[in-house]
């Protein structure tokens, strides 16, 4: 997903602006001296004049490359296996407490080799076999407390 | 001294820290084999587990690991002409012409003896370095401090980048992630936005499996049935005509070697470039320039030495500073703090057995390689035919419960995705990821001790360049700076028109 330089460097402009702003509040040391505040307004200020000189050199270049067509993104099957991916471990964080990792884990491994276009089949034994080893390896082995959920073992 | 050797070498002959390198070692050969799967992403995902180890171990499995990932990245570059890790991208063209010439066997050959050689160069560097380094270290105040962590992220961005614009803005990042929690000089929050977890700041751990391990998965979503035409290789055959090799090009190692080792202690700069500078300094001084790129041996065996070579040089300022040479040991020193130890000169002389492993392990991981390496190579065919869609599903669930592992946290989980898009974006923006992990890890350092430094000298900035080791450190750092803008300098003060 590559946007133009002159876009991404004006991003990093605002994100520099941004982290001055939010130092604006911050106490200052005795006699004034800046303290909490010093470190990440350099940062921003840094920031910011980096972001203007890539926004720079895009426009100097003339760098308007979008590879992204934002219109045709439902189409575009690593677009759309990465989302899955992004939306399968948020799913996976909100409700593994509720089924437990021995369900959730192998879902989502299921679901993403699905997508990756493994053989149903397969990936249901390969999302099971794998889940359970790592379950074992972790919670047994390592002592991580997953959460057990509506499975218990 | 030859106690401090003992200890560590009673200590790594125990059953379970065998088991550990033999594990560590076939992670890294398979982990370097595998297109797409990086050394620094094995680290981090190396991590949760070393987290339930002993230090000791955990440093040698990381070591272990690294040496034989590096070497494994050869052989599929050799043998499908796409490199296993960023540090043999400079002679991937060169091995798979040799390849495609019917001399896989030697280059492969090449490729284990010269990994094994350059890291046991590095080993003998780091070993009698890493101790001086120490001793001068230990004389080091706030403002040398200050000043080689400034040194550091310097390098990182004007050296070790290809476009030091960007490369910048990635450090910027990391050095902010560093400021998040509470600051040093009051203990004021800051950009918590009220959250407690973020009190203790950005957690290092989740943050690079994130931007290492979940940003690759989600790079290698659209190639699910990639699928290359794999080479066979007789690997009884690779040793055969590589001494005569060798021998015909000793010099190079050597040149090679030190190339490896300096990059290496530099902060910032890792294996990658090292190969990259050994392949350039190698086609400068051939008397065949004319076939590099097109398959000579001859850079194989430069480039081949110098990261390998690089890796141990990387430990260098990592233990005696507490600064990492890459991304691998800013990952290292994440452990040791992990584990309550604060590398820099003192643990020269509080834990000197944990450097003799370190140095001994170096030593071992390197001698292993030539059998384990060629086991590799026998197995090769099967290892690049491990089908992707099904590896890297697996390797998310890694990430996912490594990351949950350090603090049992979903909030971490959370910080691992959010690190995963930010690398995937940055990545495909040309903005390089590993300038975030040292920024994160050198981001306390320099605003530590230059804050200290400011109070402790009423703010007086002066005295940042009045001790002769800070002087000349900030000398240094201020020249790394200008440095690419001297020639144009030059040139406008002699009056002559200075390029666009």
């Amino acid at each position: 997903m590559k946007i133009s330089d002159t876009v991404v460097g004006a991003g990093f402009v605002t994100a520099g602006a941004l982290i001055i702003a939010g130092t604006l509040n911050y106490p200052t040391l005795d006699a004034g001296h800046p303290g909490p505040s010093l470190f990440p307004r350099i940062l921003g200020g840094l920031m910011a004049v980096f972001g203007g000189l890539v926004s720079i050199k895009g426009l100097r270049n003339r760098d308007t490359t979008e590879d992204v067509e934002w219109l045709l993104l439902y189409k575009n099957t690593a677009f759309i296996n990465a989302m899955v991916v992004l939306v399968g471990v948020l799913a996976y964080i909100l409700f593994v407490e509720k089924l437990g990792f021995l369900v959730m884990g192998a879902l989502l491994l299921f679901v993403i080799m699905w997508r990756l276009k493994v053989s149903p089949v397969k990936a249901l034994i390969v999302a099971v076999v794998f889940n359970t080893i790592v379950h074992f390896l972790f919670a047994k082995i390592m002592r991580v407390p997953l959460p057990l959920g509506i499975l218990w073992w | 001294m030859i106690d401090h050797i003992w200890t560590a070498l009673v200590m790594l002959s125990s059953w379970n820290l065998m088991l550990t390198i033999t594990i560590c070692s076939i992670y890294g050969l398979f982990v370097g084999a595998v297109p797409g799967l990086t050394a620094t992403m094995a680290a981090a995902l190396l991590v949760p587990f070393t987290f339930f180890m002993d230090p000791l171990p955990a440093l040698v499995a990381i070591v272990t690991m690294e040496a034989m990932a590096i070497f494994a990245g050869d052989i599929p570059a050799a043998l499908v002409r796409i490199p296993g890790t960023p540090s043999s991208a400079a002679y991937t063209d060169d091995s798979y012409e040799l390849t495609k010439q019917g001399k896989a066997e030697l280059v492969l050959g090449v490729d284990v003896i010269t990994s094994a050689i350059g890291g046991l160069m590095g080993a003998v560097v780091l070993m009698t370095s890493a101790p001086l380094l120490a001793e001068v270290a230990l004389k080091f105040t706030s403002f040398e401090y200050f000043w080689l962590a400034a040194l550091g992220l310097s390098a990182t961005v004007m050296i070790a980048s290809s476009d030091p614009l960007k490369a910048g803005l990635a450090l910027f990042v990391g050095l902010f992630f560093s400021t998040v929690g509470l600051d040093i000089t009051l203990g004021y929050p800051r950009f918590t936005f009220g959250s407690t977890e973020l009190l203790n700041g950005v957690d290092f751990i989740p943050a690079m499996i994130g931007l290492f391990g979940v940003s690759e998965i989600l790079r290698n979503m659209g190639s699910s049935h990639l699928q290359y035409p794999i080479t066979a290789v007789k690997a009884e055959k690779i040793f055969s005509g590589v001494a005569k090799t060798l021998w015909k090009y000793k010099l190079n190692m050597v040149r090679a070697g030190g190339i490896g080792v300096f990059i290496g202690i530099l902060p910032g700069a890792g294996a990658d470039i090292a190969a990259w500078i050994a392949y350039a300094a190698s086609k400068r001084f051939s008397k065949e320039p004319e076939l590099y790129g097109k398959g000579a041996i001859e850079p194989i065996v430069d480039a081949g030495t110098a990261n390998n070579a690089c890796l141990a040089g990387d430990w260098v300022p990592a233990l005696v500073f507490g600064i990492p040479g890459d991304s691998i040991t800013a990952i290292v020193i994440g452990v040791l703090f992990m584990k309550g130890l604060r590398p820099g000169p003192m643990i020269f002389q509080q834990q000197p057995e944990l450097v003799y492993a370190v140095y001994i392990s170096f030593i071992i991981a390197n001698i292993l390689m030539v059998p384990f390496g060629y086991l590799a190579i026998k197995v090769s065919g099967t290892m690049l035919k491990v089908p992707r869609n099904i590896l890297m599903p697996a390797i998310l669930m890694f990430c996912i419960v490594g990351s949950f592992a350090i603090n049992n946290a979903f909030f971490d989980v959370g910080l691992m995705l959010a690190m995963g898009i930010l690398g995937y974006f940055f990545e495909n923006n040309g903005i390089p990821v590993a300038p975030i992990v040292l920024g994160m890890v050198l981001g306390p350092i320099v605003e530590q001790n230059f804050m200290v430094s400011m109070i402790k000298s009423e703010w007086d900035l002066t005295q940042f360049f009045t001790r002769p080791t800070a002087a000349i450190l900030g000398l240094l750092t201020i020249l790394t700076w200008v440095a690419p803008f001297l020639p144009t300098i030059v040139r406008r003060l002699r009056g002559g028109n200075a390029p666009a």
